[in-house]
């Protein structure tokens, strides 16, 4: 998530270059430390066999078992789900947001943060007991007369989990997006005779494209990346990469396949973050990508 | 409020376009900052709304838009009752104060919006765009975005926008605040110039005073969400109804006296006992009311030879490049003048009378 930014415009001279080059050493090192010498230890370790020697082997075994095929595209799927969660109940409480008095805004802001305040697994065992058989969605959905479904231990109990977590991440940039443009352009295209839902389409919702991809990006990459809220809501019967992983290394005890795991699932979101960026950018956005 | 009204210039080409705001009211956060406005324009007619920060003017304009929801009155457009018609079925061509230029388009996207949602095919589109364009001098410019261009170039788009839908009324909010001394200039003489091409009737407001004087057909001076005079800049100049339009605009001499009765060029009142005369901004006063003269140091002449005014001792002279400044002092106070660089220069200490024409100047009650 490192280059997500705006364009800069026009070129800084060279002394304040090596000035700026100077400030950000701090924060380049503590990246190249935690994030790239890890990552490269992973792509080494994964291209061996459990003896050290080079292999191919890992890759060929993930890519050739349908089995493990399947769980990559599970796991893209819940991440995209959960992205397009985000943006479906973030996008209007960013709105909504923004029409606020700043009291109201930070009150409400507090209440969104909120989940992040809590440990991952007293959160999601919260949901556990609100999806539950005896909790009160079950009770309100029996109140009316009809069977409860199954709303444990499936992609959608996930999937609820997982928009809880991520909603922040999704409305920060939103709302931020939002706030930046000019408050005088949708009276100007209502006044041009544009209604309530043309000014939305054709002015706010293009001009927050860049907080909506900024929150699409950290959403996506999160949640195909996460752990814990998936293992405790979704049990064992839904199978997404971290836990493969998480089993390879700790059961299995097999660390170049889960090295092999970890990096296929990497090579994959940034691909497709990437071509999304891609994709955006051509259709006029502002934000780039790597 | 004395309120003078007098005609406008009528224009006989325009038919469309007449505005008319009867007891326009309008309260926000608590406040009534716009309390009824009465307010009628000719077609075709150059209307300024000129008065200080914060006394109503945008939010007036807002109401005429529709961007805002009037409290109570009424808003007529050539006899049609628009009070409650949301602001994308009014034909009104609006320019902000920040240009609202749309940054994700370009300068023909932002120009077309208007045409486009009034569904004109894209053939007929295109030309009504690029004559536009060609009409605030951005041929070229068709295909760059808002931010790369300059703030004139940013004000000259904004204006195509408006304009190119045909609008019933042109509303201008401070369209030349953002620009510098010499471009607001120019650019201010090329919107009067258009304007009176094309004949759009339009409401600016500004707090410059120079600029209403130098463009509009008509002036209305507001100040704390009341309109104190609407006429002609000439009449607002020369002859303010209100003590604060008389010092709102300009240097002007505030001079009091007591009402005498209506003479043949305008009506005299007696002033430290010597009588002098001006025009009466609303109705006459009654002989013997108090009053309060106002004349601006343009009009005020200076002579040796005993004529009939205000005597005084000139107490200093000041050569101001086109202008002269010279103060006198008499037993009303003291009186500025401001003559003509080739006038005679009266000494310092000299006895000299200020005069003016009766209908240079302007009298209302205290
Ligand atoms: N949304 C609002 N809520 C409360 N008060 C407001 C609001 N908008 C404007 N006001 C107040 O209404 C008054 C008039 O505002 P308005 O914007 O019409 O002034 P203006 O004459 O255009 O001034 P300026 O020359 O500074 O633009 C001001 O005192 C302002 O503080
Ligand atoms: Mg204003």
């Amino acid at each position: 998530m490192a280059a997500v930014g705006r364009v800069a415009g026009g070129s800084l001279n060279r002394s304040g270059r090596r000035t700026g080059l100077l400030l950000a050493l701090p924060a380049i090192l503590i990246f190249a430390l935690l994030f790239v010498a890890p990552l490269c230890t992973l792509v080494a370790n994964s291209f061996r066999t459990q003896t050290g020697a080079f292999t191919l082997d890992n890759y060929q075994r993930f890519l050739g078992d349908p089995f493990y095929r399947d769980v990559l595209w599970n796991t893209l799927k819940v991440a995209a789900l959960t992205t397009i969660g985000c943006l479906v109940v973030g996008y209007p409480f960013a709105l909504y947001l923004r029409g606020r008095s700043p009291r109201v805004r930070n009150w409400l802001a507090l209440l969104l943060l909120s989940p992040l305040l809590i440990s991952m697994v007293i959160r999601a065992y919260g949901w556990l007991v609100v999806l539950g058989p005896q909790g009160p969605v079950a009770a309100v959905i029996e109140w009316f007369g009809l069977t409860p479904p199954q709303l444990l231990y499936n992609d959608t109990a996930v999937l609820i989990g997982m928009v809880h977590v991520m909603l922040a991440y999704m409305v920060l940039p939103l709302m931020g997006s939002l706030d930046r443009i000019d408050r005088t352009l949708v009276p100007a295209a209502r006044g041009l005779g544009a209604s309530g839902w043309t000014c939305f389409w054709r002015i706010t919702l293009p001009l927050s494209a860049p907080g909506m991809l900024a929150g699409a990006m950290i959403v996506f990459s999160l949640t195909a990346s996460s752990f814990v809220t998936p293992a405790i809501l979704g049990g064992p019967k839904v199978k997404l990469m971290p836990y493969f992983v998480y089993t390879q290394a700790t059961v299995t005890l097999d660390w170049p396949y889960a090295a092999a795991i970890g990096f296929v699932l990497v090579v994959v979101t940034t691909g497709l973050l990437l071509a999304y960026s891609r994709l955006l950018r051509r259709g006029g956005g502002e934000v780039v990508f790597g | 409020m004395s309120t003078s009204v007098t005609e406008a210039p009528a224009r006989s080409d325009v038919r469309r376009g007449r505005l008319r705001l009867d007891g326009v009211r309008k309260v926000l956060g608590g406040k009534e900052v716009v309390s009824s406005v009465d307010l009628e324009t000719e077609p075709g007619e150059f209307l300024t709304l000129l008065g200080p920060s914060g006394c109503g003017k945008t939010t007036t304009l807002n109401m005429v838009a529709g961007h805002l929801t009037a409290d109570g009155g009424v808003i007529e457009v050539d006899g049609r009752d628009i009070t409650a018609v949301p602001p994308h079925r009014r034909s009104m061509g609006m320019v902000f104060q920040s240009y609202a230029l749309f940054p994700h388009m370009t300068v023909a996207e932002n120009v077309a919006f208007g045409l486009r949602m009034r569904k004109v095919p894209a053939a007929d589109r295109r030309r009504q765009v690029a004559e536009m364009l060609e009409l605030v001098g951005l041929d070229g410019m068709a295909d760059r975005h808002p931010g790369r261009l300059s703030g004139g170039q940013q004000q000259r788009a904004a204006l195509a926008r408006a304009l190119v839908v045909q609008p019933d009324l042109l509303l201008l909010d401070e369209p030349f605040s953002n620009l510098d001394a010499q471009l607001r200039v120019r650019l201010r003489e090329e919107v009067a110039a258009l304007q009176r091409r094309i004949g759009t009737t339009t409401i600016l407001v500004t707090h410059d005073q120079e600029e209403a004087l130098a463009v509009s057909d008509r002036i209305a001076v507001m100040a704390d969400g009341v309109i104190h005079q609407l006429d002609r800049p000439r009449e607002i100049y020369l002859r303010p109804g209100t003590d604060f339009v008389a010092r709102f605009i300009g240097e002007v001499n505030a001079i009091e006296g007591t009402a005498a009765g209506p003479v043949a060029d305008g009506y005299a009142c007696t002033v430290a006992g010597e009588t002098v005369a001006a025009t009466p901004a609303g109705d006459p006063p009654a002989a013997g009311e108090a009053v309060r003269l106002y004349v601006r140091p343009e009009v005020v002449r200076i002579s040796t030879d005993g004529a009939q005014g205000l005597r005084g001792t000139v107490r200093e002279t000041r050569f101001l490049g086109s202008r002269i400044r010279c103060v006198v002092a008499t037993p009303a106070g003291e009186v500025t003048a401001a003559l003509p660089f080739d006038a005679r220069v009266p000494a310092v200490g000299e006895e000299v009378t200020c005069a003016w024409r009766p209908s240079d100047a302007s009298l209302a009650a205290r």
